[in-house]
């Protein structure tokens, strides 16, 4: 089968909706199918600008290429979904969030004008439609499923994506907790540095970089952290391997996430994941006292479980290997039957 | 944002009155609404009209749109009562001959001046449908909200160009009422006023070869006879008068109470204005399976939830089957019922109007901001307005509905 997974691009940023699309395409050709990725640019700003870049997807034409068909487009994240194909699977990792549940709050894009309103609602006519559209309307976790039901009124199969291909492994439960992700605000990476702040001998490992990098130094400069919180940046995938296979667990509370490759990471190095009730996608698997712990989004009770981790080992180690009975139950194989279902 | 908002509200005893009581409360949780009394002028950012076919209770409101446009809620298609009452009803015949002509040419004006003489019986009366009246609403409609991909169709082929929003009708929070049973098993009701365009002729004969299989099954008429309509005699022609309850008009708490005591609601209609139906909503609310006439509105109801009758030679037969196909299956329809109830949830109902009013303030906006930036970065690599690309830009749009 011939098959374009689809995927929009924001230069210079590479996060786990493009590692879900390179992986789709991978393992679509490890099974013998033709697959390529379509890549587009994504600037959602300013004004409508977010509607022009919608209509490149539109634009594309994926029926065929160079004389020959092409039999399945798979759309992910917005705009790519977009694409107009008579044999369209859209695998949602999400849609244009500022336009729903983000909308109103610090983390929102549009303005009360009447411009910015109804631009607003123009995304919601385009999504109904793109979406509607789709032959099969997957999406990667419950909660983006959830969204989409909310949003537009159109049910979801949930299709959970696997983690990425790392050495997983587990080498030892040291005494640091680890963070990977993205820096932005929505990753609440300054829950994990006040916590630490409030916990004298809290060790955390951050690996990641973005544009909240700078601001979260200074606070950990601020909090006295020094030596205590250590900015990994960046890390390479055997670094990050060396990482999980090390720590004593994983924090991961972003706000209302997508899905979360992370808390399936960690767990394929059989360690356990702190994450808030508030997190979205990471709590279809992070259980509380059974795969990790989940808590309020408060400093001093972020503070208590990591300490509670870092005392308690056994249970550790416990939560550790449930979470990986439970990651592995996720393979591209399901992923590949469902979306060529 | 603002809302002027206009609509027949209580003492109005009218379909809309309900639908508005229903609806405003909703709306208040996300825009101010300035609800006009009767003949006066609201004020706000955006103005919405709920126009109907009753010149008594839309008057007033198509006189306040003419004053100034916005954003109109269809509830009828056909508009041929209302505007006759605007016009003959106020002695303004040349008005009425302007609207048939508008709607139907030469041979418009000419069967207007029919109806003006007397030479031919009134067209509201017997072939609304044919001449629907609604151009002048629709010329004044900044934005046209529908109930029905039914209406939506008939707006568009009337050259309607602007937006058209399909927002479903809004159906009450269930009732904390008693079902109140009249006895009998299975029981069929009906709700409305009844007269022949409800169908209640054929409603009795299919309810008396019905009885044939099911001697125990009862029918409940809810809703005062329209005047010429002798319901009672009909019943008893029929040899029905220990088998039929009728009730006229009762309050709404009754009307709750006896339609959750019916194991079926009949909702049947010929010819249809365009409508959709308070009570086959009310029906869904309950989980109640329908048997409707597969026109307009109603035929858009899903399968699962309604049993469809063709209003034609076969619709007595037909009726007959679809009793007994949905009394046969009415847990498993009234399910569906009462799951199709949700997508008519209020809030949400609510939430699709602001979205048409914010589009109806803003949308012109947004789409000449589209279009500049599409129509500067086809004119830089030489893509003229006539061209094939150009036409390939503007479908892509209205695809993704820009």
């Amino acid at each position: 089968m011939r098959i374009l997974v689809c995927s929009p691009q924001v230069p210079f940023a590479r996060g786990g909706a493009e590692i879900l699309a390179e992986r789709l395409t991978h393992e679509l050709n490890v099974r013998g199918h033709d697959a390529d990725l379509v890549t587009m640019p994504f600037k959602w700003y300013p004004g409508a600008k977010v509607l022009t870049h919608a209509l490149m997807w539109r634009l594309a034409d994926l029926t065929e290429v160079d004389g020959r068909p092409v039999d399945l487009v798979i759309g992910t994240k917005f705009p790519s979904y977009v694409v107009k194909h008579p044999n369209k699977v859209v695998w949602l990792v999400h849609q244009f969030r500022q336009a729903y549940e983000l909308d109103g709050t610090e983390l929102g894009q549009f303005s009360e004008s009447e411009e910015d309103r109804a631009l607003r609602r123009s995304i919601h006519r385009l999504d109904r439609v793109a979406l509607g559209e789709a032959r099969l309307l997957g999406a990667i976790s419950q909660n983006v499923a959830d969204r989409v039901l909310r949003n537009t009124g159109l049910e979801a199969e949930v299709i959970l994506p696997p983690p990425q291909q790392l050495d997983f492994r587990c080498d030892s439960y040291d005494d640091f907790v680890l963070s990977v992700n993205r820096l932005d605000r929505a990753k609440r990476i300054d829950l994990l540095l006040e916590a630490a702040a409030q916990d004298g001998a809290m060790r955390i490992v951050i690996a990641g970089d973005g544009p909240d990098r700078e601001r979260l130094e200074e606070l950990a400069a601020q909090r006295g952290l020094n030596g205590r919180a250590v900015f990994a940046g960046r890390v390479g995938e055997s670094e990050l391997a060396d990482l999980y296979a090390t720590c004593r667990g994983v924090y991961y509370a972003p706000v209302d996430e997508d899905y979360g490759m992370v808390p399936y990471e960690a767990f394929m190095a059989r360690k356990p994941v702190v994450t808030t009730h508030d997190a979205g996608g990471p709590l279809d698997v992070v259980h509380d006292r059974e795969t990790g712990l989940v808590i309020e989004p408060r400093a001093d009770e972020l503070a208590r479980a990591c300490r509670f981790l870092l005392d308690h080992e056994s249970e550790a180690r416990t939560w550790g290997n449930a979470g990986r009975a439970l990651a592995e139950t996720v393979t591209w194989d399901h992923v590949v039957e469902r979306l060529l279902s | 944002m603002k809302v002027a908002y206009y609509s027949p509200l209580a003492p109005d005893r009218s379909g809309i009155s309900d639908y508005s009581a229903l609806l405003l409360p909703a709306l208040r949780e996300h825009v101010e609404v300035d609800v006009a009394r009767k003949g006066a002028r609201a004020r706000g950012d955006v103005a919405l009209y709920h126009v109907g076919n009753n010149p008594e209770s839309h008057g007033w409101i198509v006189e306040q749109l003419r004053r100034e446009p916005g954003v109109v809620v269809l509830h009828d298609y056909v508009l041929h009562h209302l505007v006759a009452g605007m016009t003959l009803g106020r002695k303004d015949g040349p008005g009425y001959l302007s609207a048939m002509e508008r709607d139907a040419g030469v041979a418009g004006r000419l069967l207007g001046l029919g109806v003006i003489d007397g030479c031919i019986p009134p067209l509201w009366e017997v072939r609304p449908e044919d001449f629907p009246l609604c151009g002048e609403v629709l010329d004044l409609a900044t934005g046209v909200i529908v109930h029905s991909r039914f209406v939506e169709e008939r707006v568009r082929e009337k050259g309607f160009a602007g937006p058209v929003w399909h927002v479903p009708h809004p159906a009450w929070p269930p009732p904390d009422v008693s079902p109140e049973r009249i006895g009998g098993a299975p029981v069929i009701g009906a709700f409305g006023n009844m007269n022949p365009s409800k169908r209640v002729p054929q409603l009795l004969d299919a309810f008396e070869r019905f009885r044939e299989s099911q001697p125990d099954a009862k029918l409940l008429l809810v809703g005062a006879a329209a005047p010429g309509f002798d319901l009672a005699w009909r019943i008893g022609h029929e040899g029905l008068a220990d088998a039929v309850v009728q009730h006229d008009y009762v309050d709404e708490e009754r009307l709750w109470a006896l339609m959750a005591g019916v194991d079926v609601v009949a909702s049947l209609r010929s010819p249809t204005m365009g409508e959709t139906s308070g009570t086959a909503i009310r029906a869904l609310t309950l989980g109640k399976p329908l048997v409707v006439s597969d026109v307009g509105w109603f035929s858009e109801l899903p399968d699962a939830a309604a049993a469809k009758v063709r209003p034609d030679d076969r619709e007595v037969d037909e009726l007959v089957a679809a009793f007994e196909h949905v009394t046969a299956n009415r847990d498993a329809m009234g399910t569906a019922a009462a799951e199709l109830s949700r997508a008519h949830d209020v809030a949400r109902v609510a939430d699709l109007y602001v979205a048409a009013l914010e589009e109806s303030l803003g949308g012109d906006a947004v789409r000449e901001t589209v279009l500049r930036e599409l129509s500067e970065s086809a004119a830089e690599v030489g893509i003229g307005a006539a061209s094939d690309e150009a036409a390939a830009l503007g479908q892509a749009m209205d695809e993704i509905q820009l």
